[in-house]
């Protein structure tokens, strides 16, 4: 047994000399030298948990892609995520002669990354190949309200929907939506070796490895800083600190909760923290019967103490019972204390009269990210209130279908809303027209409904965001769902460098970083 | 695959002596220093398991939000807790019980599944062909994916954990079971059972069955230290036990985010896994070096 | 010796027929439809529609696989559902990232497990038998999810010796080299366990034969016996090991590959199975299956040279 006992005294040294001198000494990063007092950055690597799914906005719909095309593409408008209002991209300006119809002038003199002219054509072509059901893009429905798309000459466009649509310039500004260059997309597939007109240009992709992106020299508003941009793919996220700290990544987001203390302990790198859109919520089986008792839905929100999830996320998300996130267009601040307050007592109680503790509750968790996290302490939560809870987790895979058919009673969803809009928030999580796609929560409510639907056909904004937090509160009074937090966008930097652009919508932007 | 030619046992053929053998390896196995410090270990385990709530003084599930990444050796919690506040030898000694009942009827059930097919392909001739490729099959499938295959389909839950891992331990036991037969089956005393008209099913168990059950025997106790190592890397990939369940894998991986800040979280339950199954491995081993030092296994 | 290749050959068409009928069923079976991953949860029903039409999902389950074998026939492995890649392509990037990483662990787990195998044999009984043994066996206890972050935290963040993570191409530069050494350790550790107890057992046997008695006798140098007499009969158990190995080293890399960032079949393979991208499942399933019986024959061709005992029926 002797070496059997060195092997463990060895581990347990080892384990506790990590502990001592955690953050440690740890080399600068090897990639950037920003040395001479420049301000360029000759390489930024960042770690991706996922590979891009394809490198075409066109055919994919996941973060790691986005990650990819929002530096090489750009979109017609993008929401401002201190004002929350549109502002032009590629576009220049937009009229609305009626409430069907949307003129977009667009920027003049910009060329794709292969030397074609950004203008009306190309839009009308992404737009068009995009809603072609022959494409089968992921994204389609984004432009489902669109009727006719006409260039009225090379740098203006008109857009007829086919009702009058109130988030029309969200869906505009969504990444999916970027706009791709026409000669090369009908030359050469985008999934592989991207064209657009951004800040970044395509340089390689090994898939499964990394994609690198250089400075495109010829960007309108001037060459970014850093020349070479690689995102790296790293599926453990404990391995991406670790490269973090050893310099071998600059830049890494979505820092998970647990490990926070680890990453603010490391002397070589700053946390960014910007309130998020997106937000992680429990919700009911509303096909359920049981489920349909408000009482039991008071019951349950009732118990669970939403503070103290805060607080296992190490203040990683903000409090507020209001569906409509605080960073979200469609917010009152009035619908903050909304909700059901925690309050065991009164849980107990309805429990104990109604007898809900001899229901077996199904809690179903996607085994990833907080939901394993929130699914324990809302087990044990409810729990003491008297239910008896079982928590079933799965892969995202099997947990996608097996919410959208509405096998569960109690689950966790979340929604990273890349719109900023409520209406985007709304509709398809909870309106019936989503059920058996994404309105998991199979949430049915005709006055809700209505609700939803003009916020979507309005197009004056002072009265959608009426309209929105009417919905808000119907929802909260229904105890439709209980909100758990909505999130902080996350992200760990290089100390020597500065400038990342970190979005409510958890996107960012490396092309204005430099080096310190 | 190329058959060397193996003769488990050497042939013992009568119960007499079948049973000194057992006494004799006994003897030999308990004068191995590490086979002896390794059924000392798979004792506690036993013992540790059967008397969880009488040695623990927590409920494993318990979560206390204000006591929660305690260190080894605090107050009431001498082994600390985890993030959730939770009593990590409670969860150590009831993980104990999961581990030890998830192996034994993964390596149960891959027995009987091995034997039966084994036993088909030596004894007929016919069948052999057809289950040697169901068994080639098998082997060629890494484990870890077939693992991950039926639990895709059976869904996630430590029930089909262990019918996921038992059936990877099916191929290895079918060719034991075979080659045995194989060397058994020609045989005069089972040429002299056949023609007074046994038939073949009590052959099969009552006759040559027993005589392949040392290079068995060997097998499932190696199996119960890959099947308890398998059960860990199953749950650490998310597919094993459900939260909160206590189980080793689940409770490394979880801790794993931990282990700048509380260390013991990861490596108290990887001491644990690491023990057990290190147990499990020298008594198979030294079962094997007592009973026959060239079993092919 | 042709004739085996040649039987050898049509079994491994069965067996290839046998593994790709599992996979397709399995996962026609399994929960998850491979328009919502691609979809994404924001997606429509009308957009998974479109999808799940575009990639022929709504067809039954015999025309699917119906068409999916046609296309094996004509050499085509299929393309990617998530991201449309020919999945041919896919495996032949990662491949290669895979095999470095299993041959290096073998060609630790051979150092070790000969060395400690040796020890043993060599030191019957004696406390070194005792900790060599203890040694390997630990090795072969350890979790390797667990050795693998245990040794990146020690060894690059700590000490910082060795780079966290990544496989540099090409490998052979000291970067590379280094990159390899903590994946294959960790990787290499349960293997080297295998062959250390094979040689231990094969070795004792051979040190008691009469020709190394004889050798003895005869006067020849105690190293030499070892090395030449003695150590060339004990291969055989460790090209067994080799063989044997193989697959589960190959399944190994699953969670090595994703601790330390290789870009490897083996996370390839999970990757699909989580975006249930089937073709992509069916293809690395089928390569490693063939690679896994390809190896196996090597073995057993090389048997018949080191030991010409050994005949093949």
């Amino acid at each position: 047994m002797k070496k059997k006992n060195w092997l463990l005294v060895f581990t347990i040294m080892a384990a506790l000399l990590l502990a001592a001198c955690s953050g440690g000494e740890s080399s600068s990063s090897s990639g950037d030298e920003s040395g001479g007092g420049s301000e360029e950055v000759e390489s930024l690597t960042y770690a991706s948990l996922t590979d891009a799914v394809g490198l075409s906005p066109i055919m994919t719909n996941d973060s790691a892609s986005s990650n990819v095309n929002e530096h090489v593409y750009e979109t017609l408008f993008k929401r401002d995520s201190e004002t929350k209002d549109f502002t032009p991209v590629l576009a220049e300006s937009y009229e609305n002669p009626d409430e069907l119809t949307w003129v977009i002038n667009l920027k003049e003199g910009i060329k794709f990354h292969d030397g074609t002219d950004f203008n009306a054509e190309a839009v009308k072509y992404t737009f068009d190949k995009l809603r072609d059901p022959a494409t089968a893009a992921p994204r389609a429905s984004l432009l489902e309200p669109v009727d006719t798309i006409t260039v009225v000459d090379d740098y203006t466009v008109e857009i007829k929907t086919k009702y009058p649509y109130g988030p029309f310039l969200a869906a505009l500004s969504h990444s999916n939506a970027a706009i791709v260059s026409p000669t090369a997309d009908q030359n050469q597939d985008l999934m592989k070796e991207p064209v657009g007109t951004g800040p970044f240009k395509f340089v390689s992709w090994t898939p499964g490895d990394q994609v690198v992106l250089e400075a495109n020299p010829d960007y309108r508003d001037g060459a970014p800083k850093v020349k070479q941009f690689i995102l790296k793919v790293v599926p453990e996220v404990s391995t991406a600190i670790s490269m973090l700290q050893a310099g071998e990544v600059q830049f890494i987001d979505k820092l998970p909760t647990e490990q926070l203390s680890r990453i603010e302990s490391m002397n070589n790198v700053n946390i960014e923290k910007v309130n998020g859109t997106g937000q992680y919520y429990l919700t009911f089986n509303f096909s359920n019967e049981e489920n349909q008792d408000p009482e039991f839905r008071k019951a349950v929100a009732s118990a669970i103490d939403r503070d103290a999830i805060i607080q296992k996320l190490n203040g990683l998300g903000v409090r507020s019972d209001s569906v409509i996130g605080p960073e979200v267009f469609g917010y009152n601040e009035s619908a903050d204390s909304a909700g059901t307050a925690f309050d065991l007592e009164a849980a107990k109680e309805l429990v104990e009269k109604n007898g809900y503790g001899d229901r077996p509750i199904k809690l179903l968790a996607a085994n990833r990210g907080n939901f394993v996290l929130m699914a324990e302490v809302v087990q044990a939560q409810l729990a003491e209130a008297g239910f008896d809870v079982q928590i079933e987790t799965m892969e995202w895979a099997a947990f996608l279908d097996t919410a959208r058919a509405g096998d569960y009673d109690l689950t966790f969803l979340s929604w990273s809303n890349v719109t900023a809009d409520g209406s985007e928030l709304l509709y398809p999580n909870f309106h019936s027209d989503n059920i058996g796609s994404s309105n998991r929560a199979q949430y049915n409510n005709p006055e809700f409904d209505q609700l939803v639907e003009a916020s979507r056909t309005t197009t004056d904004q002072d009265e959608r965001l009426d309209i929105l937090n009417q919905a808000n509160e119907l929802m909260l009074q229904d105890d439709a769902v209980v909100i758990m937090y909505h999130d902080v966008v996350t992200a760990a930097l290089s100390d020597n460098l500065e400038g990342l652009i970190l979005d409510p919508t958890g996107q960012w932007d490396v092309s204005k970083v430099t080096g310190k | 695959m190329a058959e060397l030619a193996t003769a488990p046992g050497a042939g013992v053929n009568k119960e007499i002596k079948r049973e000194r053998t057992f006494v004799v390896t006994m003897k030999r196995l308990l004068k191995n220093k590490l086979a002896v410090a390794g059924l000392i270990i798979i004792i506690l385990q036993i013992g540790m398991a059967i008397f969880a709530p009488l040695i623990t003084f927590h409920d494993p599930v318990k979560q206390d939000i204000n006591a929660s990444e305690l260190p080894v050796f605090s107050e009431n919690h001498w082994l600390g807790t985890d993030n959730y506040g939770r009593d990590v030898w409670s969860r150590i000694v009831y993980g104990a019980r999961i581990s030890l009942v998830v192996g034994l009827i993964a390596v149960t059930l891959g027995l009987i599944g091995g034997t039966i097919l084994g036993m088909l392909g030596g004894y007929y001739k016919k069948l052999d062909g057809i289950i040697m490729r169901i068994v080639d099959l098998l082997f060629s499938f890494p484990g870890i994916l077939l693992a991950m295959l039926i639990i895709a389909i059976l869904g996630t839950s430590l029930v089909n954990v262990a019918i996921a891992i038992s059936i990877w331990s099916i191929p290895t036991c079918a060719r034991i079971v075979r080659g045995s037969v194989l060397s058994i089956k020609e045989k005069e005393y089972v040429m002299a059972m056949k023609s007074l008209g046994a038939s073949d099913l009590r052959i099969m168990f009552k006759h040559i069955l027993p005589n392949a059950f040392a290079p068995i025997i060997v097998f499932a106790t190696m199996r119960m230290a890959t099947a308890i190592l398998s059960t860990a890397s199953l749950s650490y990939l998310g597919l094993g036990a459900q939260p909160p369940t206590p189980e080793w894998g689940a409770m490394i991986s979880q801790g794993q985010a931990f282990m700048w800040s509380s260390p013991h979280l990861t490596i108290i339950p990887g001491i644990a896994i690491m023990l057990t199954v290190f147990a499990f491995n020298v008594v198979g081993d030294g079962l094997r070096d007592a009973i026959d030092p060239n079993m092919d296994i | 010796m042709i004739s085996m290749i040649v039987r050898r050959f049509f079994q491994l068409v069965f067996l290839l027929f046998g593994i790709s009928f599992l996979v397709f069923s399995s996962m026609y079976l399994a929960p998850g439809d491979p328009a919502s991953m691609i979809g994404g949860p924001t997606a429509t029903e009308s957009d998974l529609e479109a999808i799940r039409d575009n990639l022929g999902l709504n067809d039954s389950f015999l025309t699917q696989y119906g068409n999916y074998l046609a296309g094996i026939f004509q050499g085509d492995l299929g393309y990617s559902y998530q991201t449309k890649q020919s999945v041919a392509e896919a495996i032949s990037i990662r491949f290669p990232n895979t095999f470095k990483l299993a041959v290096a662990s073998m060609i630790v787990a051979v150092i070790i497990g000969i060395f400690a195998g040796l020890i043993s044999a060599l030191k019957h009984n004696s406390w070194l038998d005792v900790t060599s043994t203890t040694f390997a066996l630990g090795g072969i206890s350890i979790p390797n999810f667990w050795l693998g972050s245990l040794l990146i935290l020690v060894f690059s963040v700590n000490l910082q010796w060795l780079p966290v993570a990544g496989l540099a191409d090409p490998w052979y530069t000291v970067e590379g080299m280094k990159q390899l050494i903590l994946p294959a350790i960790t990787l290499g550790t349960g293997s080297a366990a295998m062959i250390a107890r094979m040689v231990r057992s094969s070795m004792l046997e051979v040190v008691r034969a009469d020709y190394v008695r004889t050798a003895r006798a005869k006067g020849v140098k105690e190293g030499q016996v070892i090395w030449i007499h003695t150590l060339k009969n004990a291969m055989i158990p460790v090209i067994t090991v080799i063989g044997l190995n193989f697959g589960a080293l190959l399944g190994g890399t699953i969670i090595t590959e994703k601790v330390f960032a290789i870009n490897g079949v083996g996370r390839l393979m999970i990757d699909a199975i989580a975006a249930r991208d089937f073709p992509m499942v069916q293809g690395s399933v089928l390569l490693v299956a063939t690679l896994f019986v390809l190896v196996n024959l090597i073995v057993d061709i090389v048997y018949t040279y080191v030991d010409p005992r050994i005949k093949f029926q």
